[in-house]
């Protein structure tokens, strides 16, 4: 086998490749490809993680999966296919999340190498820590669309996978979602939320009702809604019970729930007056009422075809039907989780979308447009799998070879860029020292209000969610070791409900913050600001300066930076749109990825190949993101 | 609705993550066409592999080699048990299991006696990708296909060297997507339409919510027209007027009574929006190249439908277009209320549809006028590079809509590429002088190595042993390989030595990378969307990097 290739891996290497033990986390569009290139390029122990399903939309590009494997898992058949054509080497499959702490240290150190080929931003974050304990060297990739990225992390050679700070999910403010949605997504949100809270999981963040608490409402104003709510108690006997409760109590009767919906509440909007002043009221419906249909074309496919309110009205009751039957099977304390590939599911959030926005004259969008916003859904194609995975292989080969350092991040183009380059190759940068995560002592601080942040919060939002802990323990650094948050279940649950300022937290008060699984302590300072901007919970900063960015700018221009003062490379630097790329459909993450796309992080062009180039934002996530901002090539 | 084939799953899911790269038509154009390869190696089988999963409609694999052991252990398609049978008819029925919508075929013969025997064997083909041919036979087929302007993609992976070449005659885009494209709005050009309503709002008499929800699109409008009346009727041009422009709207901005100006987003949106929607609007150079071109000029019942749209464009362009393209029709978001900007999109939009009607006529004209006017059964197989009768309408509006855009590749042919007095001699030589390193050495490098096996009739270095006799050996080729094309320029040692260390072997990884890339190409062809490399491409595994070059 891979005969050939022995004048090619000079010397010990193919040695070290056939001796190798490799571990790919995932077994998606990249990771199917990955399993491919190490099997023929001689690696004979391999181990692959994937805690997916095999969907229909993976067809097209996840070539180790057929139709007859839909449904089953992604690792295991990956597994069984990559056997079937190369039966004599050793592949071990586990249908698992890789965040389990099932895979601890131990478990990443009996690799040689670890291949990332993720579609999610938790799982890279954890991946990273893992290989950074374990010191281990990863290869990090991702694709979106035409566009992929190549690059290699190496504990204290190169910046790990979260030295450079990536903006946090891009959320919607609560009142623009309950009252006062302006754009299409705003209605796409909100029809997410209405699924969960009918049939899903309850999330009193997704709350669909009217906000009285919106800080557009004056006093006087506040005092109008809440005089008009016994009105609307009236009409409806609803706005104190959940919409759930409420929904199953008229058995999701479509009529009475679409004028609930679609006309009292809007009412009840309606009469928070301030709102309006400065807006396009919305306009009320009734189910009985609908303005008559006047689509002339048809002929169009239903996904492609804008649907009219009444089709969507009905689209809307036969969902509810269905998503009723479909939660009866589940049994009581059942619930139904929101998938775009469900047909009725999408049909549901794309009826109640169209619906919303035809009442805030907001466009409306094809079901096909609402799948894409709805689904976060990154375009994805095998050749661009293909290539990037060709790329991780030769860059493995690299490690292999004892040439880390030679290693690059690689860029892959949608097209050959002005100097004729379809890849851009770049030296690895060092890891940063301010790192909150590879840094010998890695420390940040956490910008909140002390007396209105819980600890539940501290522990779900701030270090799981946005440090990317998976089990936290957290000790007050006050000399006397007061543990506020524990990993072991049950320890400490009833901290949750408690504020911070609660335990003595306050400006300055520093906790101690443990991974276990992770190998990770990092100290949290706690900074207390009475209010944040944009109704921000909490914000988290690398140290205090960040702060004042202003100033840090000035003491860049005054010229201080210690080292490379003189450096002319370094000053020629310029400011370039990374993108980072996900893999696939992201699910929740591709918000964050959009965001990212727009960030900017500099990067050191490699000598002898590039100079820095900037690159252009993908095309759909300028879409999705509704950004018309022309970005450069230069 | 759900549209079902062989497989039994319904495209739309099936396909759903591409389809949002190219469309329905330009998965009904994939769905149509059939794509031959010729030799199923590993690079072979990945450019297939490639194609076969987002739907083309056949392939068929011409390759008269049986499988070998080594074969075996790089591609994916073959298997052990697969040694001594026919490697066209194994790998036509292991890719045949990737997509059950896609048909397979295969031919058991060498591409030198098909082309013998069938020379119009390779006709009926929407584009043809031959891997690893030797000259003879590349430039033998390659003048075939050059006849009949089918695509032809060569490839070849040789060590960490990948290398691809489009040759086509002709190829025209109508939906190049370009990165970034501007809005086609006209304010330096009103067009009536636009006049009418914006000259029919008076900022002076609305209430203030209505001041602030005008559309920006609108302000500009009217701030030009102002600053036109002191400009001897130009726009601003320059840094400096637009930033005069940009202080005059911000001047504009309402008022309180205690002389605060009001919060208007709609007119922060005009200030920013200044530089980028207050552009000239003219033809751009690629266009007005197409417009010039004798296919155009010189229409004739034979004529792609592309040229005869060309041509109706021309004419509308210089007619009822008064030097403009047709507009595009579609606007920006901006902060509006709904009712005005619906108003405002529904003006570009009827404007649009007018161009397009005054367009779509003189299409049909021209149709009439060569004889062609009547519905023709088109056989969508073969429709993209063949004469067609009717145009559909659909056609008509995705080609005005793409007006700017439209994109003409013409490739140098491989017969002028090899031809001793043709050669891009100018081109090699800069890649042979630059100081360092350069992925076009390796390009220089193959064409030595083919030299090699004339002579040889083995590849440099395909046992380890002969990797340092075969050292000598090459240079000598490459120096006669030099020396033909009249340059005096000598390739480095190491990468001769490099050369010969590969011993011609097809590394899997570089094989999917150029899996990859290869039916990316494919891709654009079939779909005539995005604009395809032009003409030859090479990678270097090792250092990650590529070049594209017009050879």
């Amino acid at each position: 086998m891979a005969a050939t290739l022995k004048g090619v891996l000079q010397g010990s290497l193919a040695d070290n490749v056939k001796n190798s033990k490799i571990l790919v986390v995932g077994a998606g569009g990249i990771g199917c490809e990955v399993l491919k290139d190490l099997v023929l390029t001689g690696f004979k122990t391999i181990e692959v993680i994937d805690l997916d399903t095999i969907d229909v939309s993976n067809l097209n590009r996840q070539f180790l999966f057929r139709k007859e494997h839909v449904k089953k898992s992604k690792s295991q058949v990956a597994r069984e296919s990559v056997l079937k054509f190369n039966p004599d080497v050793d592949i071990k499959a586990y249908h698992d999340s890789v965040m389990s702490p099932d895979y601890d240290v131990n478990f990443f150190k009996q690799f040689t190498l670890v291949l990332n080929a993720l579609d999610n931003r938790a799982a890279r974050n954890h991946v990273n820590r893992m290989c950074l304990a374990a010191d281990i060297p990863l290869v990090e990739s991702g694709t979106a669309g035409y566009l992929g990225q190549v690059t290699v992390i190496k504990k204290g050679l190169t910046e790990c996978y979260e030295c450079q700070p990536k903006p946090p999910q891009k959320t919607f403010p609560g009142c623009t979602i309950r009252n006062t949605p302006s754009e299409p997504i705003h209605c796409v949100v909100w029809a997410k939320h209405l699924f969960n809270q009918l049939f899903g999981e309850d999330d009193p963040d997704q709350d669909v009702s009217p906000d009285t608490e919106d800080p557009e409402l004056t006093a006087e104003a506040g005092q109008s809604a809440l005089q008009s709510e016994a009105k609307t108690d009236e009409i409806g006997g609803i706005e104190r019970k959940s919409t759930r409760v409420w929904a199953m109590n008229t058995g999701y009767d479509p009529e009475k729930l679409f004028n609930k919906l679609f006309r009292d509440d809007i009412k009840y909007l309606l009469s928070m007056e301030t709102l309006w002043k400065k807006r396009r009221p919305p306009q009320p419906l009734n189910m009985t009422q609908l303005p008559s249909d006047t689509d002339g074309n048809s002929s169009a496919i239903r996904d492609q075809r804008q649907w009219s309110v009444k089709e969507c009205a009905n689209v809307f009751s036969d969902c509810l039907g269905q998503l009723k039957k479909e939660l009866a099977t589940q049994g009581d304390g059942g619930m139904l989780v929101w998938d775009k590939d469900d047909e009725t599911a999408l049909d549901f959030v794309a009826s109640v979308a169209n619906i919303r926005a035809h009442i805030f004259g907001i466009a409306m969008k094809t079901r096909f447009d609402i799948k894409s916003m709805a689904g976060n859904i990154i375009p994805a194609i095998a050749t661009t799998n293909a290539i990037i995975a060709g790329l991780i292989i030769m860059e493995a080969i690299k490690i292999l070879s004892g040439k880390i350092k030679s290693c690059k991040t690689v860029y892959l183009n949608r097209v050959p860029n002005d100097r004729n380059r379809l890849l851009v190759p770049c030296t690895l940068d060092p890891p940063n020292p301010k790192c909150y995560v590879c840094a010998p002592k890695p420390e940040v601080t956490v910008v909140v209000n002390c007396t209105r942040f819980k600890v539940g919060a501290l522990q779900d939002k701030v270090l799981k969610s946005y440090l990317g802990m998976v089990a936290p323990d957290v000790e007050i650094d006050d000399g006397k070791g007061t543990i506020i948050i524990s990993s072991e279940e049950g320890e400490t649950e009833e901290n949750n409900d408690k504020f911070l300022s609660d335990f003595g937290i306050r400006n300055g008060t520093r906790l101690k913050c443990d991974d276990f699984l992770q190998v990770y302590s990092l100290v949290v300072t706690i900074a207390h600001v009475e209010k944040l901007e944009e109704e921000k919970e909490f914000e988290v900063v690398g140290d205090l300066s960040e702060l004042q960015p202003q100033e840090e700018q000035q003491q860049a221009a005054n010229g201080s930076k210690p080292h490379n003062g003189g450096d002319k490379a370094d000053e020629k630097e310029e400011e370039d749109d990374l993108m980072l790329i996900e893999e696939e459909e992201f699910e929740e993450e591709q918000q964050r990825m959009e965001e990212e796309t727009r960030t900017t992080r500099k990067r050191k062009a490699s000598s002898e190949t590039e100079p820095t180039t900037k690159r252009s934002k993908t095309a759909e996530a300028q879409a999705a993101a509704g950004d018309n901002d022309v970005i450069e090539i230069s | 609705m759900a549209e079902t084939k062989g497989s039994g799953l319904d495209k739309n899911n099936k396909y759903d993550r591409q389809l949002r790269l190219w469309g329905d038509h330009g998965q009904s154009a994939l769905e149509a066409a059939r794509v031959c390869l010729i030799n199923a190696t590993a690079t072979g089988t990945e450019i297939l592999k490639n194609v076969i999963l987002p739907g083309i409609g056949s392939f068929t694999i011409v390759d008269g080699h049986k499988v070998r052991g080594e074969d075996v252990g790089n591609n994916f398609f073959l298997l052990a048990d697969s040694i001594g049978k026919s490697r066209a008819q194994v790998a036509t029925e292991l890719l045949g299991e990737l997509n059950d919508d896609v048909t397979g075929n295969f031919v058991e013969e060498s591409v030198e006696t098909l082309l013998e025997s069938n020379p119009d064997y390779f006709s009926t083909f929407s584009v043809v990708v031959a891997i690893n041919l030797h000259e003879k036979a590349l430039l033998q087929l390659g003048g075939v296909l050059w006849e009949k302007n089918i695509p032809l993609l060569v490839c070849r992976c040789y060590g960490f060297i990948g290398y691809l070449r489009l040759a086509v005659r002709e190829h025209t885009i109508v939906e190049s997507h370009p990165d970034s494209a501007l809005e086609d709005l006209r304010l330096d050009r009103p067009f009536p339409g636009l006049q009418t309503f914006c000259d029919s709002l008076n900022m002076e008499t609305m209430t203030k919510k209505e001041h602030g929800h005008t559309p920006w699109l609108v302000l500009l409008y009217k701030y030009v027209q102002e600053w036109k009346k002191t400009h001897d009727g130009q726009i601003p041009k320059n840094y400096k007027e637009k930033n005069m422009l940009k202080e005059m709207i911000r001047k504009g901005i309402r008022q309180n009574e205690e002389g605060v100006p009001e919060l208007e987003e709609n007119f922060d949106e005009a200030v920013t929006h200044v530089n980028s929607a207050l552009v000239t609007t003219r033809i751009p150079s690629e266009v007005q190249a197409l417009f010039d071109d004798p296919c155009c000029t010189n229409i004739n019942s034979e004529s792609k439908t592309f040229w005869i749209l060309c041509r109706a464009l021309h004419d509308f362009v210089h007619n009822e277009g008064n030097g403009d393209l047709p507009l595009r029709g579609t606007i920006p978001d901006m902060t509006s209320d709904s009712e005005r900007y619906i108003q405002l999109q529904n003006v570009y939009r009827e404007q649009a549809a007018t161009d397009m009607t005054a367009i779509r006529n003189r299409v049909h004209a021209l149709l009439q006028s060569l004889g062609r006017d009547e519905p023709v059964f088109v056989d969508p197989k073969v429709s993209h590079s063949s004469p067609c009768g009717a145009v559909s309408d659909n056609e008509i509006k995705t080609f005005c809509r793409n007006a700017a855009f439209l994109r003409l590749v013409r490739c140098r042919s491989l017969a002028e590429e090899y031809g001793t007095n043709t050669v891009n001699k100018d081109e090699l030589n800069m890649h042979l002088e630059s100081e360092e390193g350069d992925d076009l050495l390796f390009y220089i490098l193959l064409r030595g190595v083919d030299r090699f096996y004339d002579e040889y009739n083995r590849y440099p270095g395909r046992d380890n042993s002969d990797v340092e006799p075969d050292i000598p050996k090459l240079k000598t080729c490459l120096t006669k390989l030099l020396h033909d094309w009249g340059l005096s320029g000598t390739v480095k040692e190491d990468y001769i030595h490099e050369m010969c260390r590969y011993g011609a072997s097809e590394v899997h990884s570089i094989a999917s990378y150029m899996g990859g890339v290869v039916a990316q190409e494919v891709i654009k062809i079939l779909t005539t969307q995005f604009v395809p490399i032009n003409n030859t491409y090479v990678y270097n595994g090792f250092l990650q990097t590529s070049t594209t070059v017009q050879l």
